[in-house]
């Protein structure tokens, strides 16, 4: 399967005011692999996210990007980027203009035809010259990710992603995910605290637990093979209640 | 939460050096001056001071003037903000409360109190339309007015702004538990706002005790602290060492009301939801309080409307035929015309340079990763610069700055007037930022931003209704500030509001009230405008 991992985290560790919040983290990712980081609130998995991304110093460990230690790269030399879980889209500007907005430090970041490309593909083009307000919570995600996907990340980061959207189109908004990670062959990492879009979505799930790996593979395997207790009944049995909820609404027999 | 950066350290460093020199260091010496005496340090000036009846009976007078004045003046804005927020008096009615009671604040204090003389005089108009002279306008009975009409616009904004804070969900659950009217404003009005009631009291009586504009106009013979130290520093020859003991009297019960302030917070009620339901009907409810609220107003209005008639004929009281000999007098008088256009430059330049250090420590102190103790340093010092009256400020810098290049200088006046009003902005810079999204300085700096071209392209355009009512504020009170410059002007340098005191030693009172026109008028151009700037900036974006 793998050769040479793209991200690689060896042994994080954080504590903040003495809490001790990521107790030593390994992480391996493959170039252009959906890994989700899956695990509840204070498992850590925002402070590793943010570790990732150059904004959280760590305490010990390191952490390499294609070989090459990066442990006390700053956040912009690092290349990746992030879309928040709010967007934080810029309300003064239209959609158009948050799109293209690191292109007034850096012009070769995308051509001209790239960003048309990328309007086109993310079904942005008749929302050009809205303002952010006038925009539904998935297009104002869409115009997010094209912000971002401007900058071509080396990593792409999504923190939450699905949380604030309705939930009729979440969905559609996964398989858009899917493809644009697989069109673009973009590393991507996800953090949410929801184990049926971890699961549905991603080539590797990694479970945090309280600062440490609970369990690092496929969706299969965390399916097949749970690793503990913690997995079984927090993860497992929700999502056996919501299968058997599912199944009895449409009717059919199961097992 | 941001990584430190050297340009954030810059912008910390300069604020801090900023209050170092024009807050700290004027206070300590103020402080070390009135401790210092023939024998070295002690409180022999303040013995001196003490033993002096007259002072002593000023501060009294002070005291227990302000104090009368603060309960008064909190009952009435009570009755203001109840009506607002509380009756289904008509719209229109609340709106001419709202704005009617903002009036007294576009005029300098010291105004107040020759309108009060030239509406309660014997002469006066309100005397005239009565028929018999009101009280005595100048002690005690015309420095309460005075006051009470001073004070009366923070108590109620104080007040207004709690008010809109109280869920009105529980007026409809207690009429339905089946209160009469006076449990259920008991409990479900004054309750949660005793809080707010106290601190509209300690903001009276310090507005009060520290006023210089009003004892200046119309104390008569009846000393209050603010003239006693007036007089002890404009004297033939200043007397530095007593003078700062006044000062240093003056600014312990302010400080105590400001520390007192801060404990009345925790009174505060917080609601988890605000729910804008209806109001039970109550129709005598309505007709008690709409009724007394805007005779109140039109009663304040009244007091001010001399001032707008004085000027306009050929000899008020007795000659009330219709002339503009006196504006016109008065707008062709170089010395007039210079004095305005000294008031407009030391207000712009205040509000400018005051809104951009206030945004700037309010974006270091919320918007990155400063230390605690740093952020606990820029708060204290905005509490210290609010603790501190004008007159004591205007003497420490009179001392400080004595023998320096500032002294009688333009940019004196300028920063006085910053330190001065500092916090109320910085106040509003810290909430309207605290509520931006806290990851558009990440975004931009992966977008490639360095943290100024965030703040240039990103949150300042996001804060600008906020800064241009920053910019109004400082504008609207350096125009009528008078404590605050009254020991720093020099006949060069001279404000509309020190020519006004100038003035009354000649008795030029149509000339006052023309002046105070256009203070009133240029605040009343620069509140609108800023108003509908705001307007526009809504309607444009999203907000």
């Amino acid at each position: 399967m793998a050769v040479k991992p793209v991200l690689e985290l060896k042994n994080i560790r954080k504590q903040f005011a003495g809490k001790v919040v990521l107790d030593g983290i390994d992480l391996e990712i493959q170039k252009g692999e959906l890994v989700s980081m899956l695990g509840t609130s204070g498992s850590g998995k925002t402070t590793l996210l943010n570790i990732i991304l150059g904004l959280t110093s760590i305490d010990s460990g390191s952490i390499f990007f294609e070989g090459v230690d990066i442990s006390r790269t700053s956040m912009k030399e690092r290349g990746f980027n992030i879309v928040f879980q709010d967007y934080a889209l810029f309300p003064n500007l239209n959609a158009y203009k948050n799109i293209i907005y690191g292109l007034q430090n850096r012009q070769n970041w995308s051509g001209k035809e790239e960003i048309d490309e990328l309007i086109d593909f993310l079904e942005l083009r008749e929302h050009l010259d809205k303002k952010i307000h006038q925009l539904s919570g998935g297009q104002k995600q869409r115009v997010a990710l094209a912000r971002t996907l401007v900058t071509k990340p080396k990593i792409l980061l999504l923190d939450e992603p699905l949380s604030a959207l309705d939930g009729v189109i979440k969905e559609t908004i996964k398989e858009r995910i899917k493809a644009i990670t697989k069109r673009y062959n973009l590393t991507t990492i996800i953090v949410t605290h929801d184990p049926e879009e971890a699961l549905t979505m991603s080539d590797k799930v990694m479970i945090l637990d309280q600062g440490v790996v609970s369990q690092y593979g496929t969706p299969e395997q965390v399916i097949n093979q749970p690793r503990n207790g913690f997995i079984e009944e927090f993860i497992l049995r929700q999502l056996r209640i919501k299968r058997d909820n599912i199944y009895g609404l449409f009717q059919e027999c199961h097992a | 939460m941001h990584k430190k950066k050297p340009e954030i350290r810059l912008v910390l460093l300069g604020i801090l050096a900023f209050f170092a020199v024009f807050l700290a260091a004027p206070l300590g010496v103020l402080l070390i001056t009135s401790l210092k005496s023939a024998n070295g340090i002690d409180f022999a000036n303040y013995i001196t001071v003490l033993q002096d009846k007259s002072v002593v009976k000023a501060i009294g007078n002070s005291v227990n003037i302000s104090a009368v004045a603060a309960l008064i003046t909190t009952v009435l804005a009570f009755i203001l903000a109840y009506t607002v927020n509380f009756t289904q008096t008509a719209n229109s009615l609340k709106s001419l409360i709202r704005l009617g009671i903002v009036v007294p604040m576009l005029l300098p204090s010291i105004t107040y109190g020759f309108a009060i003389i030239y509406s309660f005089g014997k002469q006066g108009l309100l005397t005239k339309l009565y028929g018999v002279e009101l009280f005595q306008i100048y002690g005690f009975q015309g420095l309460l007015v005075g006051y009470v009409i001073y004070t009366l616009p923070f108590a109620f904004f104080l007040l207004n702004n709690s008010f809109s804070y109280i869920d009105k969900k529980y007026l409809i659950v207690s009429e339905l538990m089946g209160d009469g009217f006076w449990r259920s404003f008991t409990n479900t009005t004054v309750r949660p706002l005793i809080g707010t009631i106290g601190g509209a009291f300690v903001v009276s009586f310090i507005l009060s005790f520290t006023d210089f504009g009003i004892p200046a106009s119309v104390g008569g013979n009846y000393n209050m602290i603010a003239t006693e130290l007036y007089q002890v520093m404009l004297g033939a020859i200043p007397d530095f060492p007593n003078g700062s003991v006044i000062a240093m009297l003056m600014l312990l019960p302010a400080f105590a009301g400001v520390c007192f302030l801060n404990y009345l917070e925790r009174f505060n009620f917080a609601y988890d939801t605000i729910s804008t339901t209806g109001l039970p009907d109550n129709k005598l409810r309505d007709l008690i309080f709409g009724g007394a609220s805007v005779l109140l107003v039109i009663a304040v209005l009244a007091v001010f409307l001399v001032m707008f008639i004085a000027p306009f004929v050929k000899n008020y009281p007795y000659d009330m035929q219709f002339s503009t000999e006196f504006v016109q007098n008065a707008l062709f008088n170089r010395a007039m015309v210079s004095v305005y256009e000294n008031s407009i430059f030391v207000a712009v330049a205040a509000a400018v340079a005051g809104t951009i250090i206030a945004y700037c420590a309010a974006l270091v102190n919320v918007r990155s990763a400063i230390t605690k103790r740093e952020r606990i340093i820029i708060d204290m010092t905005a509490m210290i610069a609010n603790t501190v009256p004008g007159m004591v400020l205007g003497l420490a810098f009179l001392m400080f700055f004595n023998d320096s290049e500032l002294k009688g200088t333009f940019l004196i006046l300028i920063i006085s007037n910053i330190v001065h009003f500092f916090t109320t902005p910085y106040l509003m810079a810290k909430n309207c930022l605290s509520k931006l999204n806290p990851a558009w300085e990440t975004t931009g700096e992966l977008m490639g931003d360095t943290w100024i071209k965030t703040v240039l392209r990103v949150i300042v355009p996001n804060s600008l209704a906020t800064i241009v009512d920053m910019f109004g504020y400082f504008f609207i009170n350096s125009m009528v500030t008078i404590s605050a410059i009254i020991f720093l002007v020099t006949a060069r340098t001279a404000l509309v509001t020190s020519k006004i005191k100038e003035l009354q030693h000649f008795a030029s009172f149509n000339e006052i009230f023309v002046l105070s026109i256009l203070i009133f008028v240029t605040n009343l151009v620069v509140r609108l405008g800023c108003d509908f700037a705001n307007k526009q900036l809504s309607s444009g974006t999203n907000r």
